[in-house]
């Protein structure tokens, strides 16, 4: 079904099957549901709590034009952090949507960008950040119903990617048409609800099909969330695959799997087939409200344009996009950035492919100097290069990625490496841990093109 | 229980969660996440089975915080601590 807000989604299913379970989460150690009803129910009252401003935890009480409120949300991943989104939606608030587990510094600077005057999700995180709120009288840019999620974890200054109600709706029917659940399926959410894959295929997807989404626990259950939710269909990033693989933690109910994110290798996927699981490839990007193409036949990596997007290739094998009901309204208060992503009205998407049988899209590299992680984490490879430089002053120096690990390449002798070790190791110390270099590659010179380019692929090949 | 006992069952747990470690040597300084390439999945592993074996539980947020496998001895020596379980 196609839906506008997430308001018109959820009442959609409250007034058909008002029994039927929306959400199914963990309470004293039991599976339990909120049907469609309840749900819609909760949000509707929420919301109002919310516009009167009675309850809520933090909060300057600072309005922006016409009354519009900026609200930040901590994805904790609970039945109310959840209740919370879907309400400050309905409330029309602007809102932002934040990781809890992000470093203080990334989560003052996102509070700031994007003007929340509230916080909501976690009542201790609410109270650690109410100083970084937007003060009263101070009225940026907001607007009712937009949604904002920050690209994910980068060494790059925060960007927010401004999206709405209607573009995540849109999204999640193009997923619904392609790869459509049904009524009694149930789909496990074990991504974070700040990312936009999680978003709209953990928590809209389930939800616009009128189909359950379980609740995963956070990343203390991974091992044991697919046995105690007995999902049938489940989202995950590539990593989160290879654990579950890896443990045999694959439910025998689970018969639809979605992947996305980053690149997954074809072991993973070959595995989860042999197992009679129904795999299907996502791809997408935060601009897009996530996903733009999913593989839907045998060939994982052979992907179907989803119905309401169109997709060519430039000249030098860009993918350029446009997604008129699931396209971002732009980078949050940054025009010259959203001016820089498209042309002629088209997103230049970074990435490179090739349309072939059947109009269907194969991702074959990326154009822009980013590293996507398994995890799904965007590094970007000029800043985090910039500050190698000043810990590897005067050094030739170039980072490649390799089985999904960020490395580092120095030209200079093996006896070097130590020292180049220790140099960077400070560094690393400020690093995600994903992000981090893993491994040390002392080479002759840096391959380049005839432009300068680094040839990271040579690198990469470099490396047994 | 000391410093010096938490450390030997920490290294104990890494080994035993993530097989391919086993016989790395390690030490308060090893950066667990470069040093013995454990990814952050096995790293979720070895956090969840210490907070077992020591009753404790590391706040969400102070994960990301964990660099050094000092600083995941330091993070359950201060929740042994709030505990009275450790002077």
């Amino acid at each position: 079904m196609r839906f506008g807000s997430f308001s018109e989604m959820t009442g959609y299913y409250a007034e058909r099957t008002p029994d039927s379970p929306a959400l199914v989460f963990e309470e004293g150690g039991s599976v339990k549901a909120l049907s469609f009803s309840a749900f819609h129910g909760r949000i509707r009252e929420r919301a109002e709590e919310l516009k009167s401003a009675a309850v809520l935890g933090a909060g300057s009480g600072a309005e922006g034009p016409a009354g519009v409120r900026c609200v930040g949300v901590f994805c904790t991943g609970s039945l109310d952090c959840v209740v919370d989104i879907l309400a400050a939606a309905r409330a029309g608030f602007q809102q932002v949507l934040l990781d809890p587990m992000a470093s203080d510094e990334l989560l003052k600077e996102q509070i700031g960008l994007s003007g929340a005057d509230m916080l909501l999700g976690d009542e201790d995180l609410a109270e650690e950040f109410e100083e970084f709120l937007r003060p009263a009288g101070q009225a940026p840019d907001l607007k009712a119903g937009r949604i904002l999620f920050f690209t994910s974890g980068t060494t790059a200054s925060a960007r927010a990617v401004a999206l709405s109600e209607a573009s995540l709706c849109c999204s999640a029917y193009n997923g619904g048409s392609l790869l459509p659940l049904d009524p009694s399926d149930r789909l496990l959410l074990m991504l974070p609800l700040n990312h936009v894959f999680g978003f709209v295929c953990g928590l809209l997807w389930p939800l616009s099909c009128g189909a359950s989404a379980a609740l995963g626990r956070g990343p203390r259950h991974y091992a044991d969330d697919m046995a105690f939710f007995r999902p049938t269909a489940v989202s995950l990033v590539p990593l989160l695959l290879g654990f579950l693989l890896k443990n045999g933690l694959l439910n025998e109910e689970l018969r639809l799997m979605l992947i996305g994110a980053g690149e997954c290798p074809p072991a993973l996927i070959r595995a989860v087939k042999d197992k009679g699981i129904r795999v299907s490839f996502g791809y997408g990007l935060t601009e897009t409200s996530s996903g733009l193409a999913l593989s839907l036949g045998d060939d994982p990596y052979a992907l179907t344009v989803c119905p309401d997007d169109e997709i060519r290739i430039a000249s030098d094998g860009e993918i350029m996009v446009r997604a008129p009901g699931s396209m971002m309204e732009g980078y949050y208060r940054d025009p010259e950035a959203t001016a820089r992503a498209f042309s002629d009205g088209w997103l230049m998407t970074g990435d490179l492919g090739l349309i072939g049988e059947g109009g269907r899209l194969w991702i074959t590299g990326r154009k822009k100097d980013i590293f996507v992680l398994p995890d799904g984490t965007k590094v970007y490879l000029p800043e985090y290069e910039a500050k190698l430089s000043e810990v590897l002053a005067g050094r030739d120096f170039a980072l490649f990625m390799k089985d999904g690990a960020v490395c580092l390449a120095v030209s200079g002798g093996k006896s070097e490496e130590d020292g180049i070790a220790e140099a960077v190791l400070p560094l690393m110390k400020t690093l995600p841990r994903g992000q981090q270099i893993r491994r040390i590659l002392m080479t002759g010179a840096i391959p380049r093109t005839a432009t300068g380019k680094v040839r990271r692929w040579a690198l990469a090949e470099e490396v047994n | 229980m000391n410093r010096e006992e938490i450390l030997k069952k920490t290294v104990e747990v890494i080994y035993e969660c993530v097989p391919e470690m086993e016989g790395t040597e390690l030490s308060e300084e090893s950066v667990i996440n470069t040093d013995t390439a454990i990814d952050s999945m096995g790293f979720t592993m070895v956090i969840c089975r210490l907070e077992g074996i020591f009753g404790i539980k590391i706040p969400d947020r102070q994960w990301t915080k964990l660099s050094t496998l000092g600083d995941v001895i330091s993070a359950i020596e201060k929740q042994l601590k709030k505990q009275g379980r450790l002077a």
